[in-house]
C-alpha cells in the first residue's frame, strides 16, 4: 500500500466517521428546532457541525486512539467519551446551537449515548466479520488439508 | 559420489542419503528430494533437520535471520524469507507482514480488530496481527480468490 493508498484509507474513515456523528447531532438539533415551533434549521450552524465532526474525526483517530472503535469500554475510553462530548458541548455553547440551557445538557447525554451506541455497533460489525472470517477459515481449511 | 540402486520384490520404496558433511551436491540432491517429499531444511542448535512444510506455524526474518516455528521447536533456516516463500510453494501459507509467513492451516480462530486488521490465533495460543496492507489479500485467500 503506498503512502497516498494509506491516507485515503484513513481519510475515507474520519469522513465516514464525520457524517455518522453529523446526523446524530443533526438530527438532535432538528427534534430541538422542531420542539420549539421552529422549522428552520441554520445553514451556518450545520456548516459549522460538519467541520467540527470532521476536525474530531482526526482527532480521536491521531490522539484519541479511535478509542469509539476499541475493542473495550473501559476507564481510558469513557474519559475520552467525556472528553469529546465536552468539546462537542462547548462548541455548541459557543455557536449558539441551542436556545435553552437544558437542551444543552440534554445534547451532552445524547452524545454520550451516540458514542456508546458507536463503539456497540462498531464491535457488533466486528463480531459478526469474525465469525463469518472463522467460517471462511474453517473451508479453506477443509479445501487445504495436506499431509505434509 | 557414488549411488547404489537395488529393486526392491515388495515394500515401500525409499531414498537414503549418506553424507559426511552438506557440501553443494548433497544440497542439490536434498532439493531435489525436497520436492518429491515437501520437505525442508533448518538447523535446530548445530543438528540439521527436515522438516514437514504442513507442521510449520510460521516463519520469521529478525535482523537477517529467518527462523521457523513448529509446535514445539524453533529452527533456523538458510533460506531468506523470500526464498522460503518460494520453496514452500503451497496454498496454505501466506505473505501475513514483510517479515513473516504463517500456515493458514495452523491458524485457530481468526478476529476482526478495528481498522480492518486481524487477529490470528495459532494453534499453540501465539497471537499473529494481519495489518491492513495485508488482511485484504489474507480475506482474498480464504475465499480462493
Amino acid at each position: 500500500m503506498t503512502r497516498f493508498e494509506r491516507y485515503l484509507s484513513k481519510e475515507i474513515g474520519v469522513e465516514f466517521k464525520a457524517c455518522l456523528y453529523f446526523f446524530c447531532i443533526l438530527f438532535f438539533y432538528c427534534v430541538c428546532r422542531i420542539a420549539e415551533g421552529d422549522w428552520n434549521a441554520s445553514i451556518l450552524h450545520m456548516t459549522e457541525m460538519i467541520f467540527l465532526t470532521y476536525g474530531m474525526g482526526f482527532f480521536q483517530l491521531l490522539c484519541l486512539d479511535n478509542f469509539d472503535e476499541g475493542e473495550k469500554l473501559g476507564l481510558r475510553e469513557t474519559l475520552y467519551i467525556l472528553l469529546c462530548v465536552g468539546i462537542y458541548t462547548f462548541a455548541a455553547w459557543l455557536g449558539k446551537w441551542f436556545n435553552a440551557p437544558l437542551q444543552l445538557l440534554l445534547f451532552s447525554l445524547y452524545l454520550c449515548l451516540a458514542y456508546v451506541c458507536a463503539f456497540w455497533v462498531y464491535k457488533i460489525k466486528r463480531d459478526l466479520e469474525s465469525k463469518a472470517l472463522n467460517e471462511e477459515l474453517k473451508e479453506f481449511q477443509q479445501r487445504n488439508k495436506d499431509v505434509g | 559420489m557414488k549411488y547404489i540402486i537395488n529393486q526392491m520384490a515388495d515394500g515401500e520404496d525409499e531414498l537414503i542419503l549418506n553424507y559426511r558433511e552438506v557440501n553443494e551436491e548433497v544440497e542439490r540432491i536434498l532439493a531435489f528430494m525436497e520436492q518429491g517429499s515437501r520437505r525442508i531444511l533448518g538447523w535446530r542448535e548445530n543438528e540439521q533437520v527436515v522438516i514437514a512444510p504442513g507442521d510449520l506455524l510460521y516463519a520469521e526474518s529478525v535482523e537477517g535471520k529467518t527462523f521457523a516455528y513448529t509446535e514445539q521447536e524453533v529452527y533456523r533456516m538458510n533460506y531468506t524469507l523470500q526464498q522460503l516463500e518460494v520453496l514452500l510453494q503451497k496454498e496454505y501459507f501466506f505473505r501475513c507482514s514483510k517479515s513473516m509467513i504463517m500456515n493458514i492451516n495452523k491458524v485457530a480462530a481468526l478476529r476482526s480488530l478495528s481498522s480492518n486488521r486481524i487477529d490470528a490465533t495459532m494453534e499453540n495460543g501465539e497471537h499473529i496481527i494481519i495489518s491492513r496492507t495485508y488482511a485484504s489479500d489474507f480475506r482474498k485467500k480464504l475465499r480462493g480468490e
